[in-house]
């Protein structure tokens, strides 16, 4: 759900509980018939301004945003189911209130509670969505081998790290894969010394000799082993001596698993590896981007020194057609989809989200910006509310501030330097996709407090 | 058992059990000849393209223009990649003009919530026959011996089965609001697929015309087919196709899902190959469909129990109360019945995921869904808490169960020591400080019972420990008189205490073996479970033989921890149902079709964990708002009463 969707648990949750407040009102008014009790109207009057109450409620659920739903649920709206409850219990004293509530109600309240719960608990845990890798890693310009190599790096790892968490890239290698020496789970081999064990174990009788010899065309991935000449067009080596190197055994085993299966982590007797062809789909690397992780895995063990990287740099290697180098305008990592949770600092999510290359922020360091308004809300967002040319719907400064992250045109602030206003346009409209619920209030709440330096 | 007959228990029990061995055994151990089969198959069909292109060779222009492709999934004998005409066009790539969406909300979460909701509602409706051949059945066996207790359950079934009619409607309308939210949201996608499945989807609608007939027939016919032996009979057999019906248009609807997941009968670029029958049995499709009549009988016994609990608390008099226990008894034993076997139902699914693709087994259960999987493994856990908690209470009404009472809290310790080890996580998101502080991702002590020998030691110790707890309910009220009972004794004490002892040796000689072994220790503690099982429920209810009772069962006295446990069992079930459908849904992660159609939508994202958990949520409220209503409807007919005879009427005239 985007933020200013609505939340469907919650207003679902409104709903029902305002069919509840007519439903108790009706209970109370027919109670009151059978029992014929004096203060019957009173009772009817209080309990019909609940259920009107509640309906009020309802309806203005659905003019607030997911955020504000929320807020507005837990801070007043279900107090006044509460109060409603114990009122109704009132009614009922020393009446076997038990009996007189029927059992509908109490099933719905502890399916609710239950089931509401449920959800809570599942957003009490971390939370980290997952968005679809690029279809093809970027590449800027000329990059140094350091670049290129941290490029395999993202590839394996993704772009952002979770302390705890396996950080797991579009290549989806940690599934399976350690990387530290002493690191092992047990699903495929360690890939610590990878670089060294390259140019050893083409020489060994059994990569020669098993699962199949030399020269043999492995099936599922149409590669013929220990050929690097036969390697498809596309993925093949163009620089180097014609024999067989560490570069083509790690290619190969990229792109052809099953050419040679380590000792106890294949399939059918070490006949067949349950890794998947790697340029094929769901993986489906590029030239540029098995290069890449090629370099990164013959780098890794040596942090810094990258002379036993022999994969050459995209702009020299003439096997690249260019598919994955682009405009120098549009970065690499900046191809994947941002997203922000609202676990990260103040600092890094704004940093994240890009916002110091346009706006000068109080409070955060680097956000120097000038293309947009200096972020001094704390004083100018009433201010603006109350001018007439804004057009917008916030009545108070986080609305504002909220309103202006995820609409920005709905007001564009003056440049009193310049003497005209500021761009419009020039903001991303997408932010609502970029952020979570929390992290758009968390977002909110510190820009509303935003103000200019003492002294300035 | 389920009224006051010893003999109805056996005759039930052993007929769940062979329901249930019918289901599973093919499945399970069918696979080696399926193997065989289908290299012969195989061979076959490839004999008979080969021929085909040879005559047209023949009789054509030369070459033949049909051209070859590799099937993603299905091998050869050889273990090559199965060849097969290109019958079909590529898979699209898809762009925004293949997405619709409206304003409100994101269209995978409509389509989420249309999809669940039909599910939900399918489930129902699938299982509630289940029940009514089983318990019409069990009515017709002890007509003679009790036509009381019969006629009581000829009307349980039809009370059932009137409930379910009007749940047909509604789930057929559901289906209508899934198909046309497929085509207005997801056109392109669609349209791939209904090129693939095109005469699947003209079947399944058939197949739905027939089942419509059947049920209706089944339902109207009830009370002419009634007093007849030979017609009841027929009738009781109507059920049997019902069921058959019902189960072939399920997996036909699975064929769709499990495509998605594991593609088979397609090349590398989604042509299909010729042969509808790879497609429809890709590798899942057996394990998913066993998995889903399992659940969906744990799910339609949670929907009755519910319903019969609701009854309880709203009964006028003593009989309705007493009915409605009854009720809740019989729909809670289908429901614990079909509840033991589903864990090893998913084994296989699981296994059968891993052997598909194992990235995608990790991703389930150690990259982003693991979390779910935790979430997973706390609604397991509480559905036996439920079904534990709804037996000792059921216990308490049923004279001469103070001699089993005193182990209930052995029993609810052993739960919660289980329950705990099962839901701890094997590593969890934390801030570099506290990874730090811990020393690394897993915790020196705590973190052991993070791997699966820990965990699944700890479920095959929960299920063996409700086995013992559904064994003990059986005989409560019983004084064993066999000679043997001794022996009987004690061969049932040693099954539990050497399945306990070879769990726990198998969980913890695991820790010994790599993880690609250990995985394997998961079939021996299955067998072991399972044996517990099969031979503790034979064991016990051969000793019923000639056995005194204690007393009637005080049908009318469940208590209201029980009655609300039994809530607790259906919505938790509810949830897991939803959540369980998310995972298998959502591991595609960025694919409508694996490695063959990508989602290019703005919604290919996974949800974070909380977001899912709410739309959960809404999903079980939403659809038991509807059970509600269906039920009301279903209620405003009145209930069948239970047949007696009638009166001759005499004319007025005599009278005077």
């Amino acid at each position: 759900m985007l933020p200013e969707q609505h939340d469907i648990l919650f207003s679902f949750l409104s709903i029902v509980f305002a069919v509840f407040g007519v439903f108790v009102f009706g209970n109370v008014v027919l109670n009151c018939r059978e029992r014929e009790l004096s203060g019957g109207k009173m009772w009817g009057g209080v309990f019909g301004i609940f259920a009107i109450a509640s309906f009020m409620m309802t309806v203005h659920m659905f003019s607030l945003n997911q955020g504000e739903q929320l807020s507005f649920f837990f801070s007043i709206y279900i107090w006044l189911i509460i109060v409603l409850l114990l009122t109704w219990g009132i009614f009922f004293k020393s009446n076997n209130i038990e009996s007189q509530s029927p059992p509908i109600i109490r099933g719905f309240f502890f399916w609710t509670t239950v089931s509401v719960l449920l959800a809570g608990y599942t957003n009490w845990l971390p939370q980290q969505r997952s968005d679809p890798p690029p279809k093809e890693a970027a590449v800027v310009g000329d990059v140094t081998m350091e670049e290129f190599a941290e490029m395999g790096r993202v590839i394996i790892f993704g772009a952002k790290q979770v302390a705890g968490q396996k950080s797991i890239g579009k290549g989806q290698c940690p599934l399976c894969h350690t990387f530290d020496p002493g690191d092992h789970m047990g699903r495929c081999p360690n890939l610590f010394g990878v670089e060294k064990r390259s140019h050893d174990r083409i020489k060994e009788d059994r990569y020669l000799n098993l699962p199949m010899k030399i020269g043999e065309t492995e099936p599922a991935s149409g590669i013929v082993k220990g050929m690097p000449a036969d390697i498809p067009e596309e993925y093949r080596r163009q620089n180097g001596p014609e024999e067989l190197i560490g570069e083509d055994y790690i290619r190969e085993s990229l792109m052809c698993p099953t050419c040679y299966v380590v000792t106890g982590f294949g399939k059918a007797g070490d006949t067949k590896s349950p890794m998947p062809v790697i340029v094929k789909p769901p993986i489906s690397l590029s030239r540029v981007e098995l290069n890449a992780v090629v370099a990164y895995l013959q780098s890794k063990d040596t942090p810094g020194e990258y002379a036993s990287v022999t994969v050459p740099l995209p702009q020299d290697d003439a096997g690249n057609t260019g598919g994955a180098v682009v405009e120098e305008d549009s970065g690499g990592d900046e191809d994947a989809p941002t997203f922000v949770t609202g676990q990260e600092d103040i600092q890094a999510m704004i940093n994240t989200l890009g916002c110091p290359l346009c706006h000068t922020i109080p409070g955060v360091e680097g956000a120097m910006g000038e293309l947009g308004p200096k972020l001094h809300e704390k004083i100018n967002a009433p201010k603006r509310i109350k001018d007439p040319n804004y057009k917008g719907n916030a009545t108070n400064t986080k609305e504002y501030v909220r309103e202006s992250i995820l609409k920005p045109s709905a007001y564009v602030v003056y440049n009193e330097e310049a003497g005209e206003s500021f761009p419009d346009g020039l903001m991303p409209t997408t932010f609502g996709q970029m952020l979570s619920v929390e992290a758009l209030d968390k977002l909110v709440d510190f820009i509303s407090q935003t103000e200019a330096p003492a002294g300035s | 058992m389920l009224g006051k007959k010893t003999r109805n228990i056996g005759t039930f029990a052993l007929g769940l059990v062979l329901a249930i061995a019918v289901y599973l055994i093919p499945g399970m151990t069918g696979i080696a000849d399926a193997k065989e089969a289908f290299a012969e198959q195989v061979f076959a069909e490839e004999a008979f393209a080969k021929e085909v292109l040879a005559e047209e060779a023949v009789e054509g222009e030369g070459e033949p223009e049909i051209e070859w492709g590799q099937d993603v999934f299905y091998k050869d004998w050889e273990g090559n990649p199965l060849k097969g005409p290109v019958s079909g066009y590529p898979a699209p790539e898809l762009g925004p003009e293949d997405y619709n969406n409206y304003e409100f909300a994101p269209s995978r979460i409509i389509l989420w919530v249309a999809n669940q909701q039909h599910l939900y509602f399918g489930s129902f409706v699938l299982a509630v026959p289940i029940f009514c051949m089983l318990i019409e059945f069990i009515g017709i066996r002890v007509r003679e011996e009790d036509p009381v207790m019969s006629g009581k359950y000829d009307r349980l079934a039809k009370d059932l089965m009137k409930v379910s009619l009007t749940a047909y409607s509604w789930t057929a309308i559901l289906g209508g609001i899934l198909l046309f939210t497929f085509i207005t949201l997801f056109p392109g996608f669609f349209k791939y697929m209904a090129g693939i499945f095109r005469p699947v989807m003209h079947v399944y609608a058939l197949m739905f015309l027939a089942e419509s007939g059947v049920l209706y027939v089944y339902y109207y016919g009830w009370d002419k087919m009634n007093d007849d032996p030979f017609l009841k009979w027929v009738h009781c057999s109507l059920s049997v196709l019902l069921n058959l019906i019902g189960t072939v248009l399920m997996y036909l609807a699975n064929s769709w899902a499990t495509f998605m997941q594991a593609p088979g009968g397609i090349d590398s670029e989604g042509r299909f190959l010729g042969n509808i029958w790879h497609v429809i049995h890709s590798t899942l499709w057996n394990p998913v469909g066993v998995h889903r009549i399992l659940g969906n009988i744990v799910f339609g016994g949670g929907i009755v129990g519910a319903y019969a609990a609701y009854h309880y608390l709203t009964a006028k008099n003593e009989e309705e109360r007493a009915h409605y226990d009854w009720v809740c008894y019989v729909a809670m034993f289908i429901c614990i019945f079909g509840l033991i076997p589903l864990p090893f139902a998913g084994y296989w699914l699981m296994k059968e995921v891993y052997a598909f693709r194992q990235q995608m087994g990790i991703t389930l259960m150690g990259g982003i869904m693991a979390w779910l999987f935790i979430i997973q493994a706390v609604m397991i856990g509480l559905l036996f808490f439920a079904a534990n908690s709804y037996l000792h209470n059921g216990m308490a009404r049923v004279k001469g169960s103070h001699r089993y009472m005193k182990y209930c809290k052995y029993m609810v310790l052993l739960l919660i020591c289980c329950f705990t080890m099962w839901m701890t996580p094997h590593t969890i998101v934390m801030t570099p400080a506290e990874l730090k502080a811990m020393g690394g991702a897993q915790h020196p002590i705590v973190g052991h019972f993070g791997v699966m020998s820990a965990k699944n030691t700890a479920v095959n110790l929960m299920i063996t420990t409700t086995i013992l707890c559904f064994l003990l309910y059986q005989r409560a009220n019983k004084k064993i008189t066999v000679p043997w009972a001794t022996v009987g004794n004690c061969w049932i004490a040693a099954i539990f205490v050497g399945a306990a002892a070879n769990i726990i040796f198998l969980g913890v000689y695991g820790y010994a073996l790599p993880a690609n072994q250990r995985v394997g220790l998961s079939v021996p503690q299955v067998t072991t479970t399972l044996t517990t099982l099969f031979a503790g429920t034979a064991i016990n209810i051969s000793m019923f033989k000639n056995s005194e009772s204690y007393g009637d069962i005080q049908w009318g006295t469940q208590s209201k921890v029980g009655t609300y446990a039994i809530f607790l069992l259906a919505i938790s079930f509810t949830w897991l149902m939803g959540l369980m459908g998310y995972i298998r849904s959502a591991v595609r992660l960025f694919w409508h079709v694996t490695e063959v159609v990508r989602d290019n939508s703005v919604d290919a994202y996974t949800l974070t964990i909380g977001e899912a958990g709410k739309m959960l949520t809404f999903n079980t409220l939403f659809v038991w708002t509807q059970f509600v209503v269906v039920f009301w409807v279903g209620s405003l007919t009145g209930k069948s009463p239970v047949k007696t005879p009638v009166a001759v009427p005499v004319p007025a005239q005599q009278q005077q």
